[in-house]
Order: structure tokens, then sequence, then C-alpha cells
């Protein structure tokens, strides 16, 4: 790792309107790291992704990518930076293959054989030589992974590349990330999905309206989050809420049944409870994993209010 | 995306920084890419087949024609000399047909980006927006310039081929011999070229700030429609001085006797302002804007 970061982004604003997309946000992401920005709709991800690109300028802050601004540094800011931001857009009246050629003219050329090369890693070398206008949502992410991998980045930023796939077009796309995260590379990876992220990455940033509301690695981020919730269904929920609240759980009526927080032998134990007083279990099963029950919290305070009881705001790691 | 599996390279992706080559294209790459662009466009290539095509049909038309059309310049004299031809052509295409060649790709090179929202693509590659608007900027400038250069030559030698290369009557009445009036149609055509590349620009301005590709081919159309307009309404003597439609009746005075070339060269400056304008206000605003769409 060196000692230069690959993004330094302090303070960074940026209003439209009376919408604050970004209120003064900080992300530092060193260099060889896997790094997740992760919020809900709004958050602002793709606000500062934009401005990391040089696409949109902040109101006020400093931003440098590898120590380059573009106050000084201009369009070399981007160099060994690749991505894309939202789905990909390419010239749908060309190939594939001549959108590749003509991006590639954009950075001083490339040959022949690594555009093979790119197109092979996405899986596209088949339908290279049809109109981008004909493929399917996928193989347009596919295309701007490709479209990304030319550039030889050191840092890669990719604006929720699962978005809008299919089930089997996001597992792939996890795999891929996951691949070239493992190559060595700088990866920069904005999510509003907990599972896409926690596996992934070391460190994230937790977005909500503009702000940061946590910032740190997800080992510290696990230690937070509250215990894993059950999801409960019995015929007489009532009955079973007057058990798990006798036994001190943390429980809430959702529509379904019963919502209940705590370790697998309490969870146990309530169960035992239920069966023992004739009522009869019509579902058992796990609710969001604890990391995305946090990430709710954080994210939704106003309906996760009762589920904040007991939990550690884990804001302790936050930059502002 | 379907079920097939991405592959992953094992390898690292990264070169090594020191045998990564520093390779920021320069603007005349740029260039390249852009007329490369242009090129596989359809519409592009159309466009100068009817600039070859249009011109001979025309001229196969009105020369089989009993009658000829008085009421525009030239069009009188037609059938009795190949040089009356192209000036006919000349003052008819200055009415709307050349607005509309200057402005369709000029009024689409811009905003097609926004329409495919592929600016986010290309100005994250390793250019930047300057190269950028200077390449398509020269692009379509040069697609007009071929335009006219295409249209004339035809318009010429068809002329002279079908009608024939006899002498013409000048404007005050004198007469020109076959080489001169060759001459001076030549520059007449020549003389629509500032004016028209005020077009291009104004279109460029219009592609820009209207991020629609519809609105940057039609709105300069129009507008140079009102300006024409204008024109001929009386009690507007000062604006119609510098109507970007004006310079392009200043070839008149070449065919005068004495020739007066007064507005020929405030037409000249009239169009090199709108194009300094017209430039000047794309630039900025390309430069100043958000992409946030696509
Ligand atoms: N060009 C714009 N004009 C007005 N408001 C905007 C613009 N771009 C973004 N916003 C607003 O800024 C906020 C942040 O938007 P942004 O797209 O960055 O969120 P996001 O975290 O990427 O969300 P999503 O998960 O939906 O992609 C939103 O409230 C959005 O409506
Ligand atoms: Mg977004």
């Amino acid at each position: 790792m060196s000692e230069v970061l690959a993004v330094d982004a302090a303070d960074l604003t940026k209003i439209y309107g009376n919408v604050t997309a970004l209120g003064g946000i900080s992300v530092q992401v060193a260099e060889g790291e896997v790094y997740g920005i992760l919020g809900p709709n709004g958050a602002g991800k793709t606000t500062f992704l934009r401005m990391l690109f040089g696409l949109i300028r902040p109101d006020s802050g400093t931003l440098q990518v590898f120590g380059r601004s573009w106050e000084s540094h201009g369009i070399g800011v981007l160099e060994g930076v690749a991505g894309f931001i939202e789905s990909p857009k390419f010239y749908p009246g060309l190939t594939g293959r001549k959108n590749l050629e003509l991006l590639a003219g954009l950075d001083g050329g490339t040959t022949p054989t690594r555009i093979d090369e790119v197109l092979d890693t996405v899986d596209l070398t088949e339908r290279q030589r049809r109109k981008v206008g004909g493929y399917s949502f996928g193989m347009r992410q596919r295309l701007g992974v490709a479209a990304s991998l030319l550039r030889d980045p050191r840092l890669l930023v990719l604006d929720e590349p699962a978005n809008g796939l299919d089930p089997a077009g996001i597992r792939d796309m996890r795999a891929l990330v996951k691949r070239l995260a493992a190559s060595g590379l700088t990866v920069l990876l904005s999510s509003h999905d907990m599972g896409e992220v926690e596996h992934i990455c070391d460190d994230v940033t937790i977005m909500r309206t503009g702000s940061v509301v946590y910032h740190g690695s997800i080992a510290a981020l696990r230690e937070q989050a509250p215990a894993q919730a059950h999801r409960i269904a019995t015929t007489d929920d009532d009955a079973a809420e007057k058990l798990a609240r006798a036994r001190d759980l943390d429980v809430t009526r959702t529509e379904e049944g019963l919502a209940v927080r705590g370790t697998q032998d309490r969870i146990d134990s309530l169960v035992a409870d239920i069966v023992g007083a004739g009522i009869a279990m019509r579902g058992l099963s796990l609710d969001e994993t604890p990391l995305e029950a946090l990430f709710f919290m954080l994210t939704e305070p106003a309906t996760h209010t009762a589920a904040l009881d007991g939990a550690t705001p884990a804001t302790s790691g936050a930059h502002q | 995306m379907n079920a097939s599996t991405l592959t992953a390279p094992d390898a690292p992706q990264t070169a090594p920084e020191a045998l990564r080559p520093a390779r920021r294209p320069g603007t005349a790459t740029v260039l390249r890419w852009e007329i490369t662009k242009l090129a596989a466009q359809a519409r592009s290539r159309y466009t100068l087949l009817g600039c070859v095509l249009g011109p001979i049909a025309i001229v196969l038309i009105f020369n089989g024609q009993q009658t000829t059309p008085s009421d525009t310049i030239y069009g009188r004299q037609i059938h009795t000399s190949g040089y009356a031809m192209p000036l006919f052509l000349l003052a008819f295409a200055s009415q709307w047909i050349f607005p509309v060649l200057a402005s369709l790709v000029a009024g689409d090179i811009f905003a097609n980006e926004d329409q495919h929202g592929t600016w986010k693509t290309i100005l994250t590659r390793s250019v930047s927006r300057s190269q950028i608007f200077w390449a398509k900027t020269v692009t379509a400038i040069m697609f007009t310039i071929a335009e006219i250069v295409v249209l004339a030559a035809t318009t010429i030698v068809a002329s002279m081929l079908l009608i024939g290369t006899q002498p013409l009557s000048g404007l005050s009445g004198q007469p020109l011999a076959s080489a001169h009036a060759l001459q001076l149609v030549i520059a007449s055509w020549a003389t629509a070229l500032p004016p028209l590349i005020g077009f291009t620009t104004l279109a460029i301005l219009l592609s820009v700030v209207t991020r629609n590709p519809s609105a940057g081919v039609a709105a300069p159309v129009v507008l140079g429609l009102v300006m024409g307009l204008l024109g001929t309404i009386g009690g507007f003597d000062l604006t119609r001085r510098f109507l970007l439609t004006t310079p392009l009746d200043s070839w008149h005075g070449l065919l005068t006797e004495p020739p007066f070339y007064g507005p020929l060269t405030f037409g000249l400056g009239v169009s090199a302002a709108w194009t300094v304008v017209c430039l000047g206000f794309a630039f900025f605003s390309l430069r100043r804007r958000d992409i946030t769409g696509g």
C-alpha cells in the first residue's frame, strides 16, 4: 500500500435547489482497499461518484484521487481510474466491439488482442458484432465492465453494478467484482444492499440523505450489529408476544407475525415455551442479517426505533 | 444478465505503474475519433450523397421546363447560360436549404450524447471536455464546408454540362465572358461559407443548450426563416444588417458593374461575430455543466 490515498474526499457538498444531495461528506480510500459506499435510494452515492469522475462539481469541499485534484490536474485525475456511473451507456447503432474500439481511442488506442481479452473476461465474445441497441440490460452492464477494464485501472469505481440484473446476473456480477477485487485492484463500490458489500469490502461508508452515518471497517460494524432477528408466526401471536416479553426478548409485531431479536439459545427456549403453551408454530425463519438490520437502523431510524432500543448507534466511527 | 458465467481473469488487471504508457490523446486524435463516429452515421453519408444527386436532379428538372422562375434572381437566364443556374440555385438554397444543411450534423453532434446518455461514457476516459468540444465543433464545421463544396461543385459542373458555357449578363446588364463568369460563380458560392459557418455554430449552441437533437436541428432552420422574413420587412434596416441571413445575399455585389464589396466585408464581420458569440456560449455552457443524465 502506498502513502497516497486512492480517494481522499473532504467535506464535499452539493445542493440542488432545496435538495441537499451531499451535506459535507468525507471519504478516504487507501490504495488496494475494497471500499463500499452504502446507502438507500437518494443517499447521494451517485452524486459522490459523479464528483469523483469530474462529471459534476462540488459546491464546496476538496477531492483528490491518487493525490491529484480536478483543479490542478484536470482530466489527469482519471489516470488509472475507470468505472461507470449508474447503468453504462454506449452508442446503440454501433456494435459492442466498435464501441470499445472508439472508447479505447479516447484513451490513446489499444490493440485488438486487448479488446478480445476484455470481451472474453465479461463473456461477450460471441455477441461482440451485434449492435449495442439490441443488447440486454445485463449485456450492457458487462460491456461497461469491459470498457472499464480496457483502461487497465488501479482504481475501479462501480456504481451499483448489480442494479437491475436478474438473480443469475447479480450472482455473476458479484463473482466478477469479487475476483477483480481479489486481483489487487482498489475497488470503490456503491450499493444499497448490505449483503452485496459485506463479504467483498474491507471498509464502508454508510450514507443517508447526503450525510455519512457510519464510516469504518465491516469488522467493527459487525461488532455493533444487533442480534439476529427471527420471524415467528403462530396460531396465537398475542400470546406468543407475551411469552417473548416475559423472556425479555426484543420483539416487534409485523404483518406476518413477530420479529424477535435474540441469541439462538434464547430463541430456541422461546419456541419451546410457545409450543409448551399449546400454541402451534406456523413459521420460523431468519430475518435480515444483523448487518442488514444495523444498516436499516442507521439509514431509516424513524421506522426502526423499536429495534434501536438496546442497540448501540454505530456512529462512533463516523466522520461527522 | 443471463445465466452464463462471467469469467474473471485470475491474473491482476493492473499493469505496473512504470509499464503503463502515459497516453493522453491530443485534440487531433479526438478529432479523428469524432470523424470516425460521424462517418459511421448513415445520416452524414446520405446527406453528402444528396448534395451530389440533388443538384443534378434540380438542374435537369428546371432545364426541362418551358417557363423560367422569374421571381428569383437569375431565374430568367437559367435556359440561356449554364452560369445562371448555379446563381439561381445559390439564391434559392439560401432561403432554407442552407440552414438545414448547416444544422443537420451540428445540431445533433452534441445533443446526441445527451440522447444516448453517453456524455458520462466519453468524459470518463482520458480526454477533457474542451478537447471533446473542439473536436465536435471542428467536425461540424468541416462537414458544413464539405456539403457546400460538394453542392457547389455538382451544381456548377452539372449546369455547365447540361446547359452550356454561354456568357452571362451581370446584374447591371454587363456581358460577362464565359471564363470570367465561372470565376464569379465560384466566388459567389464561396461567399456563402462564412454565414453558413455562423449557422453551424448557432446549431452547435442550440445542440449544447437544448440537449435535444431535434431542437438542435430544427431551431436554427426556424431562426433562419425568421431572420429571412425580418430581412424582407421594412423598418428593420439596422437589425437587418446584423442578421445571419443578410450575408447570404452579399454576392450580388460581385456581379454588378462596378462591383461593390461593402456588404461582403460587413457580412464577413457579422458572420464572424455570430460564430464567436455562439461558440463562446456553447463552450462555457458545456464546460460548466453538471453531467447528471445518462
Ligand atoms: N441533477 C439533479 N437535480 C436535482 N436533484 C438531484 C440531481 N441529482 C441528484 N439529485 C438528488 O440528490 C439526492 C441524491 O441523489 P443520488 O442520485 O446521488 O442518490 P443515490 O444514493 O445514488 O440513490 P440511488 O440509490 O437511487 O441511485 C437525491 O435526493 C436526488 O433526488
Ligand atoms: Mg445512484
